[in-house]
């Protein structure tokens, strides 16, 4: 017996042992040739606790969709191209559209925009990049139904090219949100030759844009590889040899990485994993308003309680938004009553950071609309889509209980709730948190406006409706600017949507990158790196 | 060789069966549409969309059309990479053998040394303390088990790296984690088989020639107490490569499972049928080649 357990003992310890040693030489080597070879490979690339470690390693949750910068409507893939494609119009760190691929620009009338464009910029393989690239570009998106941007840029009626680098884009109707259209999702400008010389396919796995820094290698669901492009107009990055952009799926794993070093910055990270990165040593946690305001939009049907205005009232004075805001989401969100928040065109500074909570008032409001001994109602949520939904809503449930709202809270699978909530199928009420890359008051009261508010919800409002349209085709920006408050200040009081908190994006970075997070969630590496 | 012909026919209908089931699943769960456009598309943009991917046909045109493109090796693009299903699923196959070989080697190397040691010391302190152990690795849930090693040796003795794929050092962690449980259940099979086969006559019979213990243990026994340990790992290779998905998400591995997983989110059907298709043909040849190993192992075995 005693033997056994002495040979058992040792052959724990050499397994130990081999694993110990094995360990050692992984990180001496990795670490060595990081130095020399600048990123020849994984293992190089993840070293970056070494001081002369010249790569930028960011990490993920989802790989990137492709390289069709039309086509993917994702943040995450909008991060990466970014880096890769200039845009005509670029938004800075504060949030200001400025000038990118053009020098300047016009308005020649309500429907001809005229653009200048700088000279001198090249493509990753050195090919010029000239109007008609602009003119390949955008007329793609606007003319291919199949392509998910179509839906916001098919407003591009044509683009004239003038010279090589002047043209005019021709809008259908006037365009107030053309810069703003130009400077989003898929702003990226395409170059003609190489995709017309090379095929489609050969462009999505071989992508060249005109950014700053050049496609090196896409390991699906594993890593982006990125290097500096010497010849960027912006100026050439000189303080890393590489960026890769890592796919870690899971948020303990991401953290456990940036922790030991393996990568410099994390995204997508909750307000509950802040405390774990602060108590660690040399990384912390950093976190920037996004553009995802968390609403409940509301049944307006005859035959739900919600079509009375009184239960709609009760409803959002029952809710305590900044204890929400506070506990729940760790301070990491603002209450507001509007989803035009500030840095929005047509934004309503009286609406945001405000909460209309009054618990008494609400139980009052309950009894006038007729339930003195409550009411009973269904709130709809999609099941692992938005941040802390789950919470929030069992919060919400419980705060309106307070006031005499029995809510049943049924989580459903994300296709489903979108089925449910486009039909009107949701019951009273439905949890959602919409983005806003437009930065522009439009997207966001699209929805009253239109039949989108009658299917939904059955709202309605002709004032809504005219107002809309008329700032939609407005090229009067301070006109334009108090339609959408108007409208605002309507839905405020009619509630087809009750909007509960503008959520903040947080990260986790090494203490030696210097970064910045953007109200856009773009992850533009000149920001901070030069 | 009829018999090898024979089995590989039958794969046909079972892919049909599959393919179908797949699909319908996939059908049933949800709209594509509504995860691959704005959150707050509209309807009408959503009915668009639909119409323009062909989505609005009905279920049986739509599989129709599938099976059609199928048999002409076509799976159709995938909604969100926007290439060839196929091409997408058979570069990630790579990452999955060398996970899954990685995690049968693992598993193997534990298993059997202690599977025949925990036989041969029945019931002494050896075998309860394998047999506990067994139970403990099999009970232990797979994220759990990968969070520890990585909080162990990646972040507080900084010996491993975290997750990703690239060296050999990347492959450990995973390894274990994904090998533990199959260890687990190999060396609880290999202990009771051995101790059956250790009472055998032949057994007796070897001793009374005066074999060694060595001989009789690894030569003798052990052989014949492998049919259902190659039954184990022949099941557990279907498993791990219809993806380890647990492991990859941990160790952030870019195999199949967590293909497969974003496919069936997104409700990517080209890419889901890709995956279980050649899933399905993986788990069939797998099976295939377990059945004529048994013949090796035991030449008593005869398939007509």
């Amino acid at each position: 017996m005693l033997k056994s357990i002495k040979v058992f003992t040792l052959i724990f310890l050499v397994v130990v042992l081999v694993a110990c040693n094995g360990g050692q030489s992984s990180t001496s080597t990795s670490s060595g040739s990081t130095n020399e070879e600048a990123g020849q490979n994984s293992n190089e690339v993840e070293e970056s606790n070494n001081e002369e470690d010249r790569t930028l390693v960011i990490g993920i949750p989802t790989d990137i969709k492709s390289f069709d910068i039309h086509d993917h409507n994702q943040i995450i893939t909008e991060a990466v191209h970014i880096n890769i494609f200039s845009y005509l119009l670029k938004r800075d760190k504060e949030m200001e559209v400025q000038p990118d691929l053009v020098k300047d620009y016009k308005v020649i009338d309500d429907e001809v925009w005229e653009f200048d464009l700088k000279e001198g910029v090249t493509f990753h393989n050195g090919d010029v990049l000239t109007a008609n690239d602009v003119k390949f570009t955008l007329e793609r998106v606007a003319k291919d139904e199949a392509l998910t941007e179509h839906s916001r840029l098919k407003v591009i009626k044509e683009v004239k090219v003038l010279d090589d680098h002047k043209f005019q884009i021709i809008t259908d109707g006037p365009q107030p949100t053309l810069i703003n259209l130009l400077s989003r999702i898929g702003s990226g400008i395409l170059p003609q030759k190489y995709i017309e010389e090379n095929g489609w396919d050969h462009f999505l796995s071989n992508p060249i844009g005109s950014g700053a820094f050049k496609f090196v290698e896409w390991r699906r669901d594993d890593r982006i590889i990125l290097e500096p492009y010497e010849n960027y107009y912006g100026g050439n990055i000189q303080d890393v040899d590489q960026v890769v952009f890592r796919v870690v799926p899971e948020v303990m794993t991401r953290i456990n990485e940036l922790i030991t070093g393996g990568v410099d910055i994390v995204t997508d990270l909750t307000p509950d994993d802040i405390t774990r990165i602060e108590d660690a040593e040399g990384v912390s946690a950093t976190s920037a308003p996004s553009q995802r305001v968390a609403l409940l939009g509301i049944q307006h049907r005859e035959g739900y309680v919600t079509s009375d205005p009184k239960v709609r009232e009760a409803i959002e004075l029952a809710i305590d938004n900044e204890a929400i805001t506070e506990h729940v989401l760790k301070g990491e969100a603002t209450p507001t009553r509007t989803r035009v928040t500030p840095g929005n065109f047509g934004s309503n500074p009286d609406l945001f950071n405000t909460q209309l909570y009054d618990i008494e008032r609400a139980k009052q409001l309950l009894q006038e609309a007729g339930y003195p001994n409550g009411v009973d109602i269904t709130l709809t949520v999609p099941s692992d889509r938005y941040l802390k939904s789950k919470e929030v809503n069992e919060t919400i449930a419980a705060m309106l209980k307070q006031a005499g709202i029995n809510v049943n809270v049924q989580f459903v699978e994300y296709s489903r709730f979108v089925e449910m909530r486009n039909t009107g199928d949701f019951g009273d009420l439905y949890f959602a948190a919409y983005g806003n890359s437009l930065f522009d008051g439009s997207i966001a009261l699209e929805e009253f406006a239109t039949e989108t508010g009658k299917e939904r919800a059955g709202y309605e409002n002709q004032e809504i409706a005219d107002l809309w349209n008329e700032a939609h085709t407005n090229m009067n920006t301070q006109v334009r600017s108090k339609q959408y408050q108007k409208i605002q200040e309507i839905v405020a009081e009619e509630r087809p949507h009750l909007y509960l908190y503008l959520q903040n994006e947080v990260y986790g970075t090494s203490d030696k990158v210097n970064f910045t997070p953007r109200t856009d969630s773009m992850i533009v590496i000149e920001d901070f790196i030069q | 060789m009829t018999y090898i012909i024979r089995r590989l026919f039958q794969v046909i209908p079972v892919l049909i069966i599959v393919s179908f089931l797949v699909f319908l699943f996939v059908y049933l769960s949800g709209d594509p549409v509504a995860l691959m456009l704005p959150e707050d598309a509209s309807q009408a943009e959503i009915e668009n969309m639909r119409k323009v991917l062909g989505l609005d046909k009905p279920f049986i045109v739509q599989y129709g059309i599938f099976l059609l493109n199928a048999v002409n090796g076509d799976f159709g693009q995938s909604f969100i990479y926007k290439q060839e299903a196929l091409g997408i699923v058979l570069e990630r196959l790579p990452a999955t053998f060398e996970l899954m070989i990685a995690s049968i080697i693992v598993s193997t190397i534990i298993a059997i040394p202690l599977g025949v040691w925990s036989a041969i010391r029945r019931n002494t302190f050896v075998d309860l303390f394998i047999s506990s152990s067994s139970i403990l690795g099999k009970a232990m849930p797979n994220f759990w088990l990968g969070m520890m090693l990585v909080l162990l040796f990646s972040v507080t003795l900084q010996l491993l790296p975290v997750s990703g794929k690239g060296t050999i050092y990347h492959l450990i962690l995973p390894a274990i984690t994904a090998g533990t449980a199959m260890a687990a259940q190999l060396t609880r099979m290999l202990r009771s088989h051995m101790i059956e086969v250790l009472s055998q006559d032949y057994i007796r019979t070897a001793r009374s020639k005066g074999l060694g213990s060595f001989v009789i243990i690894f030569k003798h026994a052990l052989r014949n107490s492998m049919l259902p340990v190659i039954t184990i790992i022949a099941l557990q290779i279907s498993t791990l490569v219809g993806g380890a998905l647990i492991t990859e998400t941990v160790f952030s591995w870019p195999g199949l499972g967590q293909l497969i997983i974003q496919a069936i989110h997104a409700r990517d059907m080209a890419v889901v049928q890709a995956c279980v298709l050649v899933i399905a043909v993986f788990v069939i040849v797998v099976n295939l080649l377990a059945d004529l190993l048994y013949r090796v192992v035991d030449p008593r075995i005869k398939y007509n």
